[in-house]
């Protein structure tokens, strides 16, 4: 069974292995070097310099932008391995009928099927987290200046969330092959629902892992102030009238407060009692917000690969 | 009197509301090649299937050497199957499929499989999907018999064959029988063919089981018997008559003779496996109009 796994999958490693080797060389040199320049610019960063500072950090890696696109291009890994190791695992050989030529060898369906499974799965979790143990290791520099990990290009690549998605792709292009038996048809039916599972988990379920907070800071502030803490994700920010209700659209500014600047106006509004509100989910929540969506992939990879594996088992072939 | 190597009883296979086969008791004894008969949709390649344990029955049960058809070791080490389509790995070398025998086999013939398709001219390291159809068969069929089995089952692996290769494939198991206590079934339309190497018969028609019996047995007790036109009542009620055709002057029948002696008058001929079972398939078409011989004969020739 080993031989078999090996005969059939030895092409798809070497392809994987060979790129990942590459993306590795690249992201060490570039990492080191922009953890590098990162350090010596924070040094040349004297106290108090102030703005002149940050924008020269935030200009520090201008010319990285092909190396970033490709760290974020890692966001398709989990489908590409849902499609090419995924739904091709049973269906290759239920479209052929080779299965009817395994399923009478010497092994039973429920051990090949086994055996398979566990392969790939055990393969997807290395592949992947290999693949996030890098680009997690790389983004530790750009992190640090941008903050905000809860950004789909951050969170979707880094820590365990990458994954967790890469199991989910997996397992539903098991389940596909296994139910449609035909490779094309699987693979299809594989990106479309990984595709809508992942916008529709991170558009309508991610905001809602934790209950947001909400910060009101005074109206010539900044928003949310020093009180909000760098790397939050923030969700929405809104202006409050003085009787404590959203202000909708354009702010009317009271007659009493239009004379003057716009400095002088902000003053004049916060005296009368404008607030604005941040609403966000803080820095500290980045946890429970990876593990919350990798359980809910992994639960639902478990339940694809349980149905795989019953309708394998229980179809004629 | 040995045990049977193959044994149904009411076995069936339903697919939605339709059976594709319905109620077969069977017995093959040990040792037999059997030779699996019927028209198109008659439910062979299901047979086949659900004795080789891939397909599941919906009603009766299954022996096969011994074993009820299940998902264990026990019963796959006993049984080769060679479905229609024969499927091998198109991309994989001829080595790499016998390498798959051993690997998935505990005790694989690899040399014999070798010796086998040497012996042949089968070159070993040209992938699957550049062999001829004859060559394919014979790799799949080598597959098949390097496993040892007990029993051999064949769907169809003539039908794509040129008449050589027919040969050729039908020798190599005839020669694995000689060499190996084995049972062999396999379904084919070209009676003429299998009546070469087969000692066994098995007729479906519709679904269900029309004949099952040693072909020596069949020949000894089927004769084509005919007279001037009569009321043939009285035969069919101490003989099996198979089929009858009148015409205005005469009666032409099909009849298995049974241990009563036959009117005196009746002309008694020898008939042919292909008529006889050529008879069995015109009986099971009883929905269309009475058939006769000629026509079930221009049928199954077109089939081919």
């Amino acid at each position: 069974m080993n031989w078999l796994l090996w005969r059939q999958h030895r092409n798809g490693a070497v392809v994987f292995l060979a790129i990942t080797l590459a993306f590795a060389i690249a992201l060490w040199i570039t990492g080191v070097h922009m953890a590098h320049l990162y350090d010596s610019a924070r040094q040349s960063c004297t106290v108090g310099s102030g703005g002149a500072c940050d924008r020269y950090l935030g200009s520090l890696f201008n010319g990285y932008g092909a190396i970033i696109d490709i760290v974020h291009l890692t966001l398709v890994l989990p489908v590409v391995l849902g499609a090419f190791l995924g739904a091709t695992l049973i269906a290759r050989e239920t479209e052929p009928h080779t299965n009817v030529l395994v399923w009478t060898q010497g092994v039973t369906r429920r051990r090949w099927l086994l055996t398979k499974v566990a392969f790939a799965l055990v393969a997807t979790l290395i592949a992947a987290g290999l693949t996030s143990v890098l680009v997690t290791w790389w983004s530790g520099t750009p992190n640090s200046l941008n903050g905000d990990r809860f950004q789909g290009a951050q969170f979707d690549t880094q820590n365990i969330v990458p994954v967790a998605h890469a199991l989910f792709a997996v397992a539903l292009g098991i389940a596909a092959g296994a139910v449609l038996r035909r490779v094309l048809p699987a693979i299809a039916t594989t990106i479309g629902v990984f595709v809508a599972a992942r916008i529709v988990v991170a558009v309508y379920l991610r905001p809602r892992y934790a209950a947001a907070q909400l910060l009101s800071t005074p109206f010539n502030g900044p928003v949310g102030g020093a009180q909000l803490a760098p790397g939050s994700w923030r969700m929405s920010e809104n202006v409050v009238d003085p009787s404590g209700h959203v202000v909708n659209g354009p702010l009317r500014v009271p007659n009493s407060c239009v004379a003057g600047s716009r400095a002088g106006a902000d003053s004049c509004l916060e005296r009368l009692g404008f607030r604005q509100v941040v609403k966000f989910h803080p820095a500290s929540s980045y946890w429970r917000f990876q593990w919350t969506e990798s359980l809910l992939f992994v639960g639902l990879a478990a339940i694809l690969t349980a149905v795989a594996v019953l309708v394998t088992l229980r179809r004629d072939a | 009197m040995t045990a049977a190597t193959i044994e149904t009883t009411g076995l069936g296979k339903r697919y939605g509301s339709t059976w594709a086969l319905q109620d077969v008791t069977l017995t093959v004894p040990p040792g037999r090649i059997s030779a699996l008969v019927g028209a198109n949709g008659a439910g062979k390649t299901t047979l086949l299937r659900m004795l080789a344990g891939v397909a599941t029955p919906s009603a009766g049960t299954i022996t096969v050497a011994g074993q009820h058809p299940a998902d264990d070791v026990g019963f796959l080490r006993r049984i080769s199957y060679v479905a229609q389509d024969m499927p091998l790995y198109g991309r994989w070398k001829v080595a790499d499929q016998l390498k798959l025998g051993t690997e998935l086999n505990e005790d694989f013939d690899d040399a014999g499989a070798r010796e086998r398709l040497r012996a042949l001219s089968i070159p070993l390291d040209r992938k699957v999907a550049a062999l001829s159809g004859g060559m394919r068969a014979q790799v799949a069929l080598a597959l098949a018999l390097g496993k040892r089995p007990d029993v051999l089952l064949l769907d169809e692996p003539l039908a794509a064959l040129d008449p050589l290769a027919r040969r050729d494939f039908l020798s190599t198991v005839a020669t694995a029988v000689v060499d190996r206590p084995l049972t062999v079934l396999l379904s084919s339309h070209l009676l003429p063919d299998l009546e070469r190497i087969c000692d066994h018969l098995i007729v479906l028609a519709g679904g269900r089981l029309v004949l099952a019996d040693d072909i020596d047995h069949v020949l000894a007790t089927h004769r084509v018997l005919t007279a001037a036109a009569r009321d043939t009542t009285a035969l069919e009620r101490v003989h099996d008559v198979i089929t009858i055709q009148r015409t205005p002057r005469q009666v032409t029948g099909v009849v298995r003779v049974g241990a009563a002696p036959l009117e005196p008058d009746w002309d008694v001929t020898e008939v042919s496996l292909e008529e006889i079972v050529l008879a069995y398939l015109g009986v099971a078409q009883s929905a269309g109009p009475p058939a006769t011989a000629p026509a079930s004969l221009t049928l199954l020739r077109e089939e081919r």
